[in-house]
């Protein structure tokens, strides 16, 4: 087991990449070169497009600190598609893909890192088991994808609002940023309709039913769950999808070491 | 090198990535690529390739026909992603191990398969094959946003436009475009699985289309006039697909 607190130090800037997942898969070496391929790191204080749809990176990003959406643009509004943690190296699709489908904005407060793709070519040249994990860790996103999908087709609004609660609550827990009642975010109710395809009073009507009904309580950058067990029922939410120690994690044989 | 020339040399893989990265492989890879699949082997409509949970030991290309990403929960069946020939359909599962998701035939269909280790060796050996299959997988998930999209902004009747229109450009990019009829094997309950309604909705979205003159669906095949209106419509971008020839926004 890894001790997470301890591997955040280590490794300030890429600590949470895979905890929860197939961390402990990487080897020391791994780990400390991934640390050492993030070139820059930033703060950046309010809600900004990091890069936009269409647009050819160079480089990739890391989230350390903070969240953020991928979104796309449709008929002059906004569809938020994915949520992200810290830990996520969310925006790695832009360097198998070159340029990106979508926009990534950030969420609140964030600190990102930036990773050149001329490093990533070396992985890819030099490491395959290093590049294997970044492709697992791509494909992590394209499973939240499915479920999401599934969500929107066949969940109510507020079952859809308790079902993004569940998730980011436990993707927060996988690296080790858990907390007994609930989680801190910067999501606000418009972020929340963009995630869900709902309109303002109808998410404002969800989380009013959410809250009288002591599934979760969504109040001045703060998600507190009464109930997890609660939550996730009334969500239809299991957490297997994500890959953590549940029923579908990649367990490692000797002989098939990933 | 032609269509049919493509596909005498390559019977099995001839399809991947074809309207994408395909021009930009070496020969060489395009024959390991060739080399590595066993095959081909059919599948019975409706019969599964690979279960949610079960260890993905292939990866598996569909070569003729469509395949359907299905999750079953509390009983009810829904699709998540569709699949068209060149597709690696169970790709994800090489770098996950275990699926998310079940991987059905959606009619009879012909595929090919590569073992878990060789398929390792050879991502392993060529860096720009590993980079190739890694872009597919991705493509899917540019696909599987696009679709969380249109469940958020998309009514019934737009959303089968615009899953017919998607897969119009997706069988142009492997040249097997329709031109007036689009055929394909979906009953109104795959229709209806796929765009998050019940039947009864799925049943009503076709009758609009027809109404609107943008298309008349029956038994899963679309007779069509014009594509740009069904696309306008669907308010259909094929940026997404990553067309070679697709611009940036």
């Amino acid at each position: 087991m890894i001790d997470q607190a301890a591997e955040t130090v280590r490794f300030p800037d890429t600590g949470r990449f895979l905890m929860g997942r197939l961390r402990d898969a990487m080897t020391e070496d791994e780990k400390i070169q991934f640390e050492s391929m993030i070139e820059r790191t930033e703060w950046i204080e309010r809600p900004t497009r990091l890069i936009a749809s269409g647009s050819v990176c160079r480089h990739s990003t890391m989230l350390i600190e903070g969240f953020m959406l991928r979104t796309l643009d449709g008929d002059g509004k906004r569809h938020a598609v994915s949520f992200h943690v810290p830990g996520d190296f969310v925006d790695l699709h832009c360097y198998a893909l070159k340029r990106l489908d979508h926009n990534i904005d950030t969420v609140g407060r964030v600190k990102v890192g930036y990773v050149p793709h001329a490093a990533l070519d070396g992985v890819m040249r030099d490491q395959p088991h290093l590049a294997r994990l970044f492709w697992f860790s791509t494909l992590l996103d394209a499973a939240m994808h499915r479920e999401w999908i599934m969500a929107l087709e066949r969940l109510t609004t507020p079952r859809r609002i308790a079902h993004i609660f569940a998730e980011v609550w436990r993707r927060l827990g996988m690296v080790g940023l858990q907390e007994a009642t609930g989680f801190a975010t910067p999501l606000t109710q418009s972020d929340l309709s963009e995630m869900c395809g709902a309109s303002a009073i109808h998410t404002n009507r969800a989380i009013r039913d959410l809250r009288a009904s002591g599934i979760a309580d969504f109040d001045r950058g703060r998600v507190t769950v009464p109930d997890r067990a609660a939550l996730e029922h009334y969500a239809g939410f299991t957490p297997d999808y994500l890959y953590g120690p549940w029923a579908l994690a990649y367990d490692r044989q000797p002989g098939d070491p990933i | 090198m032609d269509a049919a020339q493509v596909f005498s040399t390559f019977p099995l893989t001839g399809d991947f990535l074809a309207g994408r990265l395909r021009d930009q492989f070496a020969v060489e890879e395009l024959h390991i690529l060739e080399g590595m699949m066993a095959g081909p082997r059919c599948l019975a409509d409706g019969e599964r390739l690979i279960a949610r949970g079960q260890t993905a030991v292939q990866a598996t290309i569909l070569i003729d026909g469509f395949m359907i990403d299905r999750i079953i929960r509390d009983g009810k069946r829904f699709i998540v992603g569709l699949h068209v020939p060149g597709d690696f359909v169970d790709l994800h599962g090489f770098a996950l191990k275990h699926l998310d998701h079940d991987i059905v035939a959606a009619g009879p269909v012909r595929i090919a398969q590569v073992g878990r280790d060789r398929l390792r060796e050879v991502t392993q050996a060529r860096p720009a094959m590993a980079r190739a299959l890694w872009f597919a997988t991705l493509l899917d998930a540019a696909i599987n946003r696009q679709w969380i999209r249109n469940l958020e902004a998309l009514d019934a009747p737009q959303r089968i436009a615009h899953l017919y229109a998607e897969l119009h450009h997706r069988l142009t990019l492997i040249g097997r475009n329709a031109t007036r009829t689009l055929r394909t094997p979906f009953t109104q309950t795959d229709l209806a699985d796929m765009c998050g309604v019940s039947a009864i909705h799925a049943n009503r979205a076709v009758a609009r289309l027809r109404e609107l003159g943008l298309g008349e669906i029956r038994r899963g095949d679309l007779y069509i006039a014009d594509w740009a209106a069904l696309e306008r419509y669907a308010g259909f971008d094929p940026a997404y697909l990553y067309g070679a020839a697709a611009p940036s926004r």
